[in-house]
C-alpha cells in the first residue's frame, strides 16, 4: 500500500511538472506578457522597459530552466502582475476557495444522493424520470448561465442573496450552488445504479427474508454498499470543485484561485499561472489517489498494490 | 406570468429576504458611491501603472502641478499657481503653500523636485519615466514654493505632461530602506489628491474618503468605493439591485437594455479613441504587393462604410466616421484633408486602374470589436478584395506585427485621454515603431519634428502636413471614433468630459 501511495505521489509530481512545461510554452506563444502589463495603449518604449525588467528578452527555456530550479527550492516567484510573491498570493485565496469547494461538495451530496436514492427505489416512475431531467438538465446548463439566472432570480428580483463578493457566508450560497449542480449528474446516476445494483443481490434478497423493509433495510443494509463507489466519485469531484471553479468565481466575483487564474492566465502573468497548474494538477491527483485508497479502505475485496 | 410568480413567491420570498438580512445598497443614504470595474486596480500608483482604470483612481487620490481643462484644453493651476519658461531650457513653476499629503504633511518644492528626479532615474523604473526623460534633465529647488525644471530638450507637452502624467509624491517616498522600493506607493498610497485611501485590497476593492485638508475645491460625495467586478453581466446585476451605482465601458447592447430601467441612466460620452485599418504601403511584409499601391489604398477607402458602422455598430452618439490619422478634437488634427466617401464602384474602378479587376487576397488582422472588423471584411470584399480576417488576442497580433508578418491590421489607440496628435502620431509614424507601415520619412519628419518645438503654431503647421499626407496617400483607412457607454443609478449626476476620461471625483448627488 506505502508503495502505490508513494509511486502515485511521484507521479503526480511528474504530471504536475509536465502539465508545467506545456502551460508555460503555451502561455509564451500564445500571449506577450509585457503587452499585457503595459496595456493596450502602452508606449513601445514602456512595453520594452518592462519585458527587461522581468526578463522577458530572454528565450524561454533559459526562463523556464530558471522556473525549474527555483521551484525545486520552494520558490515559485513573483507574480509579473500582482508583484508580490506568488504563494503568498495564493496562501491569501485558498482559503476561499476550499469554503467555495466544500460548499459545492455540500451541495452534490444534498442533491445528489436522496435524488439517486429515490430514482433507485422508484426505477421507471415519473421519480425517475424527474431525476433523469434533473440530471441531464444540470450536465446541460452551462456554469455561468446558471449562475447569471440565479443572480437575476434570487440577488435582484427577489434580493435574498448578495450578487457578488465574499464578504459573509450569504455570498457563498449561490456560486456553491452553481458549482454544487455541475457535480450531481454523476453523482446522482452512480447512487441510483449502484443502489439498483445493491437492491438486486442476494444479501438483500436475505434481509428482506428476514423481516427487513423500508427504511431500515435502505439505511442499514443497502445504502452503505451503494455509498462506496459514490465516495470515491466525491473524492474526485472535490479536486473539479478546487480546480475548476474559474468562471463560477469570475462571474461572483469571488476572490479565490479560479478568478486568480483568469487573472493570471488573461494578464500573461505567468509566475502565477506556472503555480495554480502546479497546484491544481496535483490537487487532481491527489484527489484521485485518495479516492483509490477510499475504495481499499470501504471495501476489502479491492486490494491495492 | 412574471406577476403571476411575483405573486405567488412574494410573500415567501420577502419572508425570506427579511430573515436573511437586506443587502448593502449604494447610494445617498450612506453618502457612498460603489464603482465597479472589469479591470483589476492592484496598485495605486500612477508612476507605476498606465491603464485607463488607473487614471480614473490617480484623479482622486492624486493631484498634479496643473490640471488640463478638458473642455478648453488649457493647463490650470492645481498644486502649482503658475509657470515661467525664465530661459529655452529652464522652467520655473511657482507652488501653492497650503498643499498637504494625505498623512498631514506640507508639500513644498522638495517634494515636487524629489518626485521629478525620480521619475526620470534610470533606476525608478516609473512608466512615466520615457515621457519625462525626453525633455527633463533635473528638478531644482529654490526655495519652499518654487523648483526649477531644467530641460534636456525643448518639447511642446511639458506642461501638458506636468499636468497628466506625474502625481506628486513625498520626499524619500521610495527611499525608506537601503533599496528603492517601487511599491512603496502601491498599496500605502500618500498622495494629495481629493480622496485618501481608507483601505485598498488589490484586485478586489479601495475604499477611498473625502479628504478634508484638500486644497482644491472638496469633491461633494464623502466615500467612493471601487470594486473589482470582472463580469459585466455580474456587474449589471449589481447595478440593477443597487450594489453599485456607476459601471464603465458597457457593451453598447447592454447600456441600452439596462438603460431603459426608471432607476438607471445609460450616459454615452465622447472618447478619443478611434479605430482604423493600417495598410502596408512600405511593401515590408510583401514587396511590391497591392497595398504599395496608393490606387489600392484609396480604393479601400473608398469601400467602407464608416458612418453606417458608426450608426449602427458603435452605436452612433459621439462615435462617427473619420477621414484622419487622429481624433477630430485633437490638436493638430486638420479636417481639410483629402476624404474617401464610401463608393464602392469608385473602389472598384481604382482596383481595376491598379492591375487588379478581380480583387487580391489579403491577410486583415484584428482584435477589437469583432461586428466592426467583419463590416469591414465585408465592404472590402464587395470591391473584390478577398479578405481572410484573422481575429486574434492583441498579444499575437502584436507578436505578428513585430515580426512583421502583417499586411493590414484594424488598429484602436484611445490616446490615454490626451486631445492631442502628438502620442498618435508618435507611435504610428516613428521609425522605431513596429506600427509604422508607410514607409513614408517626410512624415516621420513632421511628427518629430512636430515634438521639438514650443510653437504651437509651427507644431500644427507640422502635423497639417503629416496628417494631409496621409489621407492623400491613404496610408490608413480611418473608420471611427468611439462613444464610452456608462451605465449610473439616477441619483446620480455624473458630469461627462469631452476628452473622454471619467472623473467620479466630480460626481454628486441629485
Amino acid at each position: 500500500m506505502l508503495n502505490y501511495i508513494a509511486q502515485r505521489a511521484a507521479l503526480a509530481i511528474a504530471v504536475a511538472f509536465t502539465v508545467s512545461l506545456a502551460a508555460f510554452v503555451l502561455l509564451n506563444i500564445a500571449t506577450d506578457p509585457a503587452y499585457a502589463i503595459a496595456g493596450e495603449d502602452a508606449d513601445p518604449e514602456v512595453v520594452e522597459q518592462i519585458r527587461q525588467r522581468f526578463g522577458l528578452d530572454r528565450p524561454i527555456w533559459v526562463r523556464y530552466g530558471e522556473w525549474l530550479m527555483n521551484v525545486l527550492r520552494g520558490d515559485f516567484g513573483v507574480s509579473y502582475y500582482w508583484n508580490k510573491p506568488v504563494s503568498a498570493l495564493v496562501a491569501e485565496r485558498v482559503g476561499t476557495t476550499l469554503t467555495l469547494a466544500f460548499a459545492a461538495l455540500f451541495v452534490t451530496i444534498a442533491i445528489a444522493i436522496p435524488l439517486g436514492a429515490l430514482a433507485a427505489l422508484n426505477r421507471n416512475t415519473w421519480i425517475d424520470r424527474f431525476a433523469l431531467w434533473v440530471a441531464v438538465s444540470a450536465q446541460a446548463i452551462p456554469n455561468f448561465w446558471l449562475g447569471l439566472i440565479l443572480i437575476i432570480l434570487l440577488a435582484v428580483t427577489f434580493p435574498i442573496f448578495p450578487v457578488s463578493g465574499d464578504a459573509t457566508w450569504r455570498h457563498f450560497v449561490l456560486p456553491a450552488f452553481v458549482l454544487g449542480a455541475s457535480s450531481v449528474p454523476p453523482v446522482m446516476r452512480l447512487m441510483r445504479t449502484g443502489l439498483i445494483e445493491v437492491m438486486g443481490s442476494d444479501y438483500i434478497r436475505t434481509a428482506r427474508s428476514k423481516g427487513f423493509r423500508g427504511r431500515s433495510l435502505l439505511t442499514r443494509h443497502a445504502l452503505r454498499n451503494a455509498l462506496l463507489p459514490v465516495v470515491s466519485v466525491l473524492a474526485v469531484q472535490l479536486g473539479h470543485k478546487v480546480g475548476g471553479s474559474v468562471i463560477t468565481e469570475s462571474v461572483f466575483a469571488i476572490n479565490g484561485l479560479g478568478r486568480l487564474a483568469l487573472q493570471s492566465i488573461l494578464g500573461a502573468d505567468i509566475p502565477t499561472v506556472q503555480m495554480l497548474i502546479f497546484i491544481f494538477a496535483l490537487v487532481f491527483v491527489a484527489m484521485n489517489l485518495l479516492a483509490d485508497i477510499l475504495n481499499a479502505a470501504l471495501d476489502p475485496r479491492i486490494r491495492i498494490g | 406570468m412574471t406577476a403571476r410568480l411575483h405573486r405567488i413567491l412574494g410573500p415567501a420570498v420577502l419572508a425570506a429576504g427579511l430573515a436573511f438580512g437586506p443587502g448593502v445598497a449604494a447610494g445617498p443614504e450612506d453618502d457612498t458611491l460603489r464603482a465597479a470595474m472589469t479591470g483589476e486596480i492592484l496598485n495605486l500608483d500612477y508612476l507605476y501603472t498606465t491603464r485607463r482604470e488607473y487614471i480614473i483612481m490617480a484623479n482622486m487620490t492624486d493631484a498634479r502641478l496643473f490640471n488640463m481643462n478638458p473642455e478648453t484644453q488649457e493647463a490650470e493651476p492645481s498644486v502649482a499657481t503658475s509657470y515661467e519658461f525664465i530661459d529655452d531650457m529652464t522652467v520655473e513653476v511657482k507652488l501653492r503653500d497650503d498643499v498637504r499629503f494625505h498623512d498631514g504633511s506640507l508639500l513644498t518644492a522638495a517634494d515636487v523636485a524629489y518626485t521629478y528626479n525620480w521619475v526620470i532615474d534610470d533606476g525608478s523604473e516609473s512608466h512615466a519615466q520615457t515621457l519625462i526623460s525626453r525633455w527633463l534633465d533635473r528638478a531644482e529647488v529654490i526655495d519652499d514654493q518654487t523648483v526649477h525644471f531644467h530641460l534636456a530638450a525643448v518639447n511642446p507637452l511639458i506642461i501638458r505632461d506636468m499636468a497628466q502624467r506625474v502625481p506628486l509624491r513625498k520626499d524619500g517616498s521610495y527611499h525608506q530602506g537601503d533599496e528603492p522600493d517601487f511599491d512603496a506607493m502601491a498599496i500605502d498610497h500618500i498622495g494629495v489628491g481629493p480622496y485618501r485611501v481608507a483601505s485598498f485590497n488589490p484586485g478586489v476593492e479601495a475604499v477611498l474618503e473625502r479628504f478634508d485638508d484638500y486644497f482644491g475645491d472638496a469633491p461633494a460625495i464623502e466615500n467612493i468605493v471601487v470594486r473589482t467586478i470582472p463580469d459585466v453581466g455580474t456587474q449589471q446585476a449589481e447595478i440593477m439591485a443597487g450594489g453599485i451605482n456607476w459601471m464603465f465601458n458597457v457593451p453598447l447592447d447592454v447600456a441600452q437594455n439596462v438603460g431603459m430601467r426608471p432607476d438607471i441612466d445609460h450616459l454615452a460620452g465622447p472618447d478619443l479613441r478611434i479605430s482604423f485599418i493600417v495598410l502596408d504601403a512600405a511593401g515590408i511584409v510583401e514587396e511590391d504587393g497591392p497595398l504599395t499601391d496608393v490606387r489600392v489604398r484609396r480604393a479601400m477607402n473608398h469601400a467602407v462604410n464608416r458612418d453606417e458602422i458608426a450608426e449602427f455598430l458603435m452605436g452612433g452618439g459621439a462615435s462617427e466616421g473619420i477621414h484622419t490619422p487622429c481624433h477630430p478634437v485633437q490638436f493638430g488634427c486638420v479636417q481639410d484633408v483629402m476624404r474617401y466617401e464610401y463608393d464602392p464602384e469608385r473602389g472598384r474602378e481604382l482596383l481595376a486602374e491598379a492591375g487588379y479587376p478581380d480583387g487580391f487576397d489579403l491577410d486583415l488582422w484584428a482584435y477589437r470589436e469583432r461586428p466592426v472588423s467583419e463590416a469591414v471584411m465585408s465592404d472590402l470584399e464587395a470591391i473584390g478584395i478577398n479578405i481572410n480576417l484573422r481575429y486574434v488576442q492583441l498579444e499575437s497580433l502584436n507578436q505578428a506585427r513585430a515580426a512583421a508578418e502583417i499586411p493590414a491590421y484594424i488598429g484602436s489607440w484611445g490616446s490615454g485621454g490626451v486631445p492631442d496628435t502628438a502620442l498618435i502620431a508618435r507611435v504610428h509614424f516613428s521609425d522605431t515603431s513596429d506600427r509604422h507601415l508607410s514607409g513614408d520619412s517626410e512624415v516621420v519628419e513632421w511628427v518629430m519634428a512636430a515634438e521639438q518645438t514650443a510653437d504651437q503654431g509651427a507644431r500644427a503647421e507640422y502635423y497639417r502636413q503629416a496628417v494631409t499626407r496621409i489621407a492623400e496617400q491613404a496610408y490608413w483607412v480611418p473608420l471611427v471614433s468611439y462613444t464610452a457607454n456608462y451605465l449610473v443609478t439616477s441619483d446620480l449626476d455624473f458630469p461627462l468630459d469631452s476628452d473622454g476620461v471619467p472623473r467620479l471625483e466630480n460626481s454628486s448627488w441629485r
